[in-house]
């Protein structure tokens, strides 16, 4: 490993002294109190959803932007993407950028729509049909209502 | 020093060969690449649960119905238990990132110290999913009666607590991908915990203390705050929404 080519030294690029180490870890602490504050928030509407009578939209909302927060803390705090250069965040975070437009695309437009009116033609069945997995022939006869109903 | 020429030289040609592009070393681009497409995988089951369960929302369980366990206490307490293993994860998160901290600064004892911590989180959150699964699989004493294929026909049965076969508290298509998804997390864990371990030993050992950089730590500790990344979002689609 002794050889030297000019090349910068990407291993020890980080290498911090004790002054700067110990702004990091207040850094580190600081988003840990972040993370926890927002696991304690969510787990107490979670848990009194039902209670404070909460919408169902409402709470998707909330608790998918919590979670991205909290992602958000994990990938460019502690994974340090955020002291990475610009070119490496757009090459690591750009596809799921097209991952989420796809899936708004799904479930606004495409299976969303697909799967709420097989669940309407389901709704139907189970009135009288006491238990979900009632057999193939019902699944089936679902399946044609729906296509007549398009 | 013609070293500086060199420098500026390879700094104008990004995939020439030699130095590594996107200002990072290879060994940090290849964990970052791996875990995008591990990311992926996670997507894709996640998406699939995602509709199903919008399709099957009628007859999809209640998180809180089914997990309401804690250990030592014989009540009921909704997302307690899955909040606790929520902790866990994060905190040993942040002993792996300053175990990392503590490598840039070329602390071999802290380096070790923090990630014996960071092992010792992820067996407790591996222990607290066996013990989750165990009181999936085990259900409740009344059990319930469900529709089940059996022998070729489908008849009424009185169950107790699920497998990929039936499911006590609802649809099976919910334990199928309560076992997958939280199984394939937790097997990354797992092997989380391998790996860290391995790196552990060779910082006790003093390898990286040879080598002058720690960087070894901050790969591994890229995937294990992977899989912490994917707790969150498992956390969420399985027990919150």
């Amino acid at each position: 490993m002794e050889f030297n080519d000019g090349y910068p030294v990407y291993e020890t690029m980080a290498v911090h002294d004790e002054d700067h180490g110990k702004h990091v870890r207040k850094v580190i602490w600081k988003v840990f109190w972040i993370m926890l504050g927002v696991t304690l928030v969510e787990l107490f509407v979670g848990f009194k959803a039902e209670s404070l009578g909460l919408g169902k939209v409402f709470l998707q909302f909330f608790f998918i932007g919590l979670t991205i927060v909290k992602a958000g803390y994990i990938v460019l705090s502690f994974m340090h993407l955020g002291d990475e250069v610009k070119a490496l965040k757009w090459v690591l975070l750009g596809p799921f950028i097209v991952l989420v437009l796809y899936l708004i695309f799904m479930v606004d437009v495409g299976e969303g729509n697909y799967a709420k009116s097989r669940r309407y033609v389901m709704d139907k069945n189970v009135t009288d049909a006491p238990h979900h997995a009632s057999g193939e022939t019902k699944q089936g006869e679902a399946h044609q209502g729906a296509a007549e109903h398009h | 020093m013609s070293s500086h020429a060199a420098t500026t030289q390879v700094k104008a040609n990004w995939g020439g060969g030699g130095v590594s592009p996107l200002g990072a070393s290879y060994g940090k681009l290849y964990m970052w690449f791996f875990l995008v497409s591990d990311a992926f995988t996670f997507s894709g089951l996640l998406t699939a649960y995602g509709f199903m369960r919008h399709k099957y929302t009628d007859f999809w369980p209640n998180p809180g119905h089914v997990f309401h366990h804690f250990p030592f206490y014989e009540g009921s307490v909704p997302l307690a238990y899955v909040g606790l293993m929520t902790f866990i994860l994060i905190m040993s998160s942040v002993t792996m990132v300053l175990a990392v901290e503590a490598g840039h600064r070329n602390k071999k004892n802290e380096v070790a110290k923090w990630m014996l911590l960071t092992i010792i989180g992820g067996l407790m959150f591996v222990g607290s999913q066996a013990w989750e699964w165990y009181n999936f699989i085990s259900g409740t004493a009344e059990g319930a009666v469900r529709n089940i294929f059996v022998d070729g026909v489908w008849k009424d049965q009185l169950i107790h607590g699920a497998n990929l076969q039936y499911n006590e508290y609802g649809l099976p298509v919910f334990g199928d991908f309560f076992f997958f998804i939280t199984g394939f997390h937790g097997f990354h864990v797992f092997s989380g915990v391998v790996i860290n371990f391995i790196i552990y030993l060779n910082v006790i050992k003093g390898t990286y203390e040879k080598r002058g950089h720690y960087e070894m730590v901050e790969k591994v500790g890229l995937y294990w705050h992977f899989v912490d990344l994917v707790w969150v979002f498992v956390f969420t689609f399985f027990y919150l929404l």
